[in-house]
């Protein structure tokens, strides 16, 4: 009996162990193998502390005695920058032991799911999933003085930033359907539940899942998280409203600190005319109206050229997104969004979630240009 | 000597030429492909396709021989490719082009085609990738 709990324990925890992390800016099973735990132990050479993932080189010697030089890739700089860690908290000559899942393509990498000190058994560059806590009781939402919400913070007040989604993927109807941060389907039978795709659709989003999302632009080239994915993303968002220009601007953390307009002056779809007024863009052109406490944002003009959410679904340049903010307090911005894409969806389709106010902090500064694939 | 390195460099520069990424459908965009075997038209092709939600739609040469694809489907399990062309010889005679292939290298902007293309002129095989 005791040895049939204490392999059920040992199961629970190499599970944990080899759960994908929470807080990375990618599903880390694109590229490292969860059913390749790989164990090292060696001397660190160099840390590269830089976005989007810290590496720590780490030369190792092999069976026949000779060294080999490993890249342990962490969490990005801000999530181990949070966790109390810095450029400092290892340094070439220590000596590590390391326990990760190994790269799928066989290189020398490996994610490092534990790094310890050995003099020590100090463990360190863990981090934890930050969730700021909710007030015992809730504040109302900041408004101007005509009595329309604030989308964001109060001049002359303490700074803030929208974080920390309730959910980090689009599920037509928030169904609750498995899969990880990343949008990785647990069971990838579960495909054809996600939205009502065309076949097309679907086979490719099928195909995206089985591969990983190992395909994923933003991932593989830094593309900007178009969509509700710039809401999904880890490094929050942060709403600059311009009255007196009527546009409202979206500074998206995550990616490369790409920001978005949303015009509330009435016009058109258009955006910059002698600019990006006729093209495909990322974000697409966006024009916004209030409908009581809802800020409804008409979105339009969209490329095909990244994923519009956690996960792979697909879409065409015929996609419009109509979003809906409501601040419903001070706290929570309640995000409501129905997709129409006649070229990848048999029917219009809807999915929602909550952000919350991460009060007294600046957003975060990532930037993906660095990726090191 | 000169105008062979110009040649040289112009060829290096289209090789090197950056593929538009596409996520979405996936014929969708331009391709450049290979007829092979066909003496009526260049064998050499362009090849501009298009998806509206609910039809392939394309141009085999545009601005040249300018033939309109019709019957163009994709069938996702195998990412199966058709499509038919009606076009002219030089005498004004018709020619109707078969094409039949698959998709291979899906996840990539630079996919390709492959399979045969047939007509009452001819057959072979028939490759593209995507520009």
């Amino acid at each position: 009996m005791s040895t049939r709990i204490s392999r059920a324990f040992a199961t629970a925890i190499a599970a944990l162990l080899l759960a994908a992390p929470l807080t990375a800016h990618h599903e880390i099973l694109a590229k490292f193998d969860n059913t390749k735990p790989t164990s090292l132990t060696g001397v660190v050479t160099l840390v590269d502390w830089r976005n989007p993932h810290a590496h720590v080189f780490v030369n190792v010697r092999d069976a026949k005695g000779q060294f080999a030089n490993w890249a342990v890739e962490l969490e990005s700089p801000i999530d181990l920058q949070y966790s109390g860690w810095n450029r400092d908290s290892v340094r070439a000559g220590d000596n590590i032991r390391v326990d990760g899942i190994a790269a799928r393509d066989g290189s020398r990498q490996v994610w490092g799911n534990t790094v310890v000190i050995v003099a020590t058994g100090r463990r360190i560059l863990n981090v934890e999933a930050r969730v700021p806590p909710a007030p015992l009781t809730p504040r109302p939402a900041p408004r101007w003085p005509d009595k329309q919400p604030r989308l964001g913070s109060v001049p002359g007040g303490a700074e803030g930033y929208w974080a920390s989604p309730s959910r980090t993927v689009l599920v037509e109807n928030d169904a609750d359907i498995p899969m990880t941060t990343y949008g990785l389907l647990r069971n990838v039978a579960d495909a054809p539940k996600v939205a009502p795709m065309q076949a097309w659709a679907l086979q490719r989003y099928t195909e995206r899942q089985q591969r990983s999302l190992r395909d994923d632009p933003q991932f593989l080239h830094c593309k900007p998280p178009g969509g509700p994915r710039q809401f999904q993303l880890p490094y929050g968002v942060q709403f600059v409203e311009d009255r007196e220009r009527q546009r409202v601007f979206v500074l998206i953390g995550s990616g490369n600190n790409n920001f978005r307009i949303i015009y509330t002056d009435g016009r058109s779809h258009q955006g910059q005319v002698g600019g990006d007024d006729d093209n495909p863009l990322y974000y697409g052109r966006s024009v916004a109206r209030w409908e009581g406490e809802a800020f409804v944002v008409d979105t339009r003009g969209f490329n095909e050229d990244f994923w519009f959410t956690n996960g792979g679904l697909p879409h065409t340049e015929q996609l419009r997104l109509v979003e809906r903010f409501t601040r419903t307090d001070f706290d929570t911005m309640r995000y409501e969004v129905t997709v129409e894409d006649a070229g990848a969806y048999t029917r219009p389709w809807k999915s929602s979630s909550t952000l919350r106010w991460v009060a007294d902090e600046a957003m975060p500064r990532h930037l993906c240009q660095d990726n090191r694939p | 000597m000169r105008s062979l390195m110009v040649l040289t460099v112009l060829i290096g520069s289209l090789a090197a030429a950056p593929v538009a990424a596409q996520e979405g459908h996936p014929l969708k965009g331009s391709w450049l492909g290979t007829m092979a075997g066909n003496t009526v038209h260049n064998p050499d092709v362009v090849l501009v396709l298009d998806w509206d939600g609910k039809a392939i739609t394309g141009m085999i040469n545009p601005g040249t021989d300018n033939i309109a694809i019709r019957n163009a489907t994709l069938n996702p399990q195998g990412w199966v490719v058709h499509f038919e062309a009606d076009a002219k010889d030089a005498k004004g005679q018709a020619v109707t082009y078969v094409f039949d292939g698959r998709i291979e290298n899906l996840h990539v902007p630079n996919r390709g085609i492959v399979g045969t293309w047939k007509s009452q002129r001819g057959n072979g095989d028939f490759k593209a990738s995507r520009q």
